[in-house]
C-alpha cells in the first residue's frame, strides 16, 4: 500500500510536465484513428464511428468509479481524508464519461434502432449508474468537506453502488436486450477486424489520459476546496480568540 | 449518407464539447479556489493574537501602511 503510494505521489509531482503533452497525443490519435484510419463498417455505415468514443466512454467510466471504490475503502481503512477528495474527484469524471456514454449511445442509436432511447436492460442500468454517483455527487458537496462522518457514509454508499457495474456488463447476457453482445472480445477471441481493434485499443488509451488528467485536476480542485475550509475555520478561531 | 455524418458529427460533438465546457468550469474552479486560498492566508497573516503581536493592540492590524498612502 506505501509502495502504491509512493508511486502516486511521484506521478503527482512530475503531472504537468507529463499528461498534458500525453493527453494531446492521445486525444489527436483517438480523432485521426475514428476518422480517417479506420474502415467504413459495411453495415452501420459511417455512423458507427461513433462506437470509437462510446465504447472508450464507457470504460473509462468504470475506471474512473472503480477509483471512487478503491479511495472509498482507503478512506475507511486509514480514515485520511486525502482518500475522499480523490473519491469525489474520480466520481466527477466518472458521471462525466457515463453521462458522454448514454448521449453518444443515444446519438448512434437513433439511426440503426430507430429511437434515441429505450428501456433496454444496458441502457436502464446505465442510468441508474449515472443517478447512484450523481447522488453522491450531490450529497458530497451538501456536506463540509472537512466533515468525517459525511466522508463515511459517502464512502459506504460509493462502495455499494459499485455493484451497479458488473450488472451493466451482464445485463446483456441476463436480459434480452437491443443492446448488442459484447462485440470487441467474444467468447472466442476478438468479433472485429484486427484494424477497428487497433483503433479502439488507441481510443481506449487517449480517453483514459484524458480522464485522468481530469481526475488529477478535480482532485487538486478538492483538496483546495478543503483547505479553504480550514483556513476560514481557523481565522474564524483568531478573530474570535 | 448525410444522414449518417449528421449523427457521426452530433457524437463527436456532444463530446467534445462537453469535454471543453467541463475543463472550462474545472478551470475556473481552480483559479477561484487558489485566489480564495490567498486571500485567506493573507488574512490569517494579518490577523494577530494577543501573544504574538509584539507591539499594539490585540486584533490590529500587523501590515503597516506604506509612507504617503494607504
Amino acid at each position: 500500500m506505501s509502495w502504491l503510494v509512493g508511486q502516486a505521489s511521484r506521478l503527482y509531482g512530475v503531472r504537468w510536465v507529463t499528461l498534458p503533452p500525453l493527453v494531446g497525443l492521445g486525444v489527436f490519435a483517438l480523432i485521426a484513428g475514428a476518422l480517417v484510419v479506420a474502415p467504413r463498417e459495411s453495415v452501420e455505415g459511417e455512423v458507427q464511428r461513433v462506437f470509437y468514443i462510446h465504447f472508450p466512454s464507457a470504460l473509462t467510466a468504470y475506471g474512473a468509479l472503480f477509483v471512487v471504490f478503491l479511495a472509498s475503502i482507503a478512506l475507511l481503512w486509514t480514515k485520511d481524508m486525502r482518500w475522499d477528495a480523490i473519491a469525489r474527484a474520480a466520481a466527477g469524471v466518472g458521471v462525466l464519461f457515463t453521462a458522454f456514454t448514454l448521449a453518444t449511445g443515444a446519438i448512434w442509436g437513433r439511426p440503426i434502432w430507430g429511437v434515441y432511447w429505450t428501456w433496454d436492460a444496458r441502457l436502464t442500468s446505465t442510468l441508474i449508474l449515472l443517478l447512484l454517483y450523481g447522488g453522491y455527487l450531490l450529497a458530497r458537496s451538501l456536506a463540509d468537506p472537512t466533515d468525517e462522518q459525511a466522508a463515511r457514509y459517502g464512502a459506504v454508499f460509493a462502495i455499494f453502488a459499485f455493484a451497479d457495474i458488473p450488472v451493466i456488463n451482464m445485463s446483456v447476457r441476463w436480459w434480452r436486450t437491443l443492446h448488442p453482445q459484447p462485440m470487441v472480445v467474444g467468447s472466442d477471441g476478438p468479433a472485429m477486424p484486427i484494424d477497428m481493434v487497433a483503433v479502439l485499443v488507441i481510443g481506449l488509451i487517449g480517453v483514459g489520459l484524458l480522464a485522468t488528467w481530469l481526475i488529477v485536476l478535480r482532485a487538486e480542485a478538492e483538496l483546495l476546496g478543503v483547505r479553504t475550509q480550514a483556513l476560514r475555520a481557523r481565522l474564524d478561531r483568531r478573530i474570535g480568540a | 449518407m448525410e444522414g449518417e455524418l449528421v449523427y457521426l458529427f452530433a457524437g463527436f460533438a456532444v463530446f467534445w464539447a462537453g469535454l471543453l465546457g467541463y475543463l472550462v468550469w474545472l478551470q475556473a474552479r481552480l483559479r477561484a479556489l487558489q485566489a480564495e486560498v490567498q486571500r485567506l492566508e493573507e488574512r490569517l497573516a494579518e490577523e494577530v493574537t494577543p501573544l504574538e503581536a509584539p507591539v499594539g493592540r490585540a486584533g490590529s492590524s500587523a501590515r503597516v501602511a506604506p509612507e504617503g498612502g494607504a
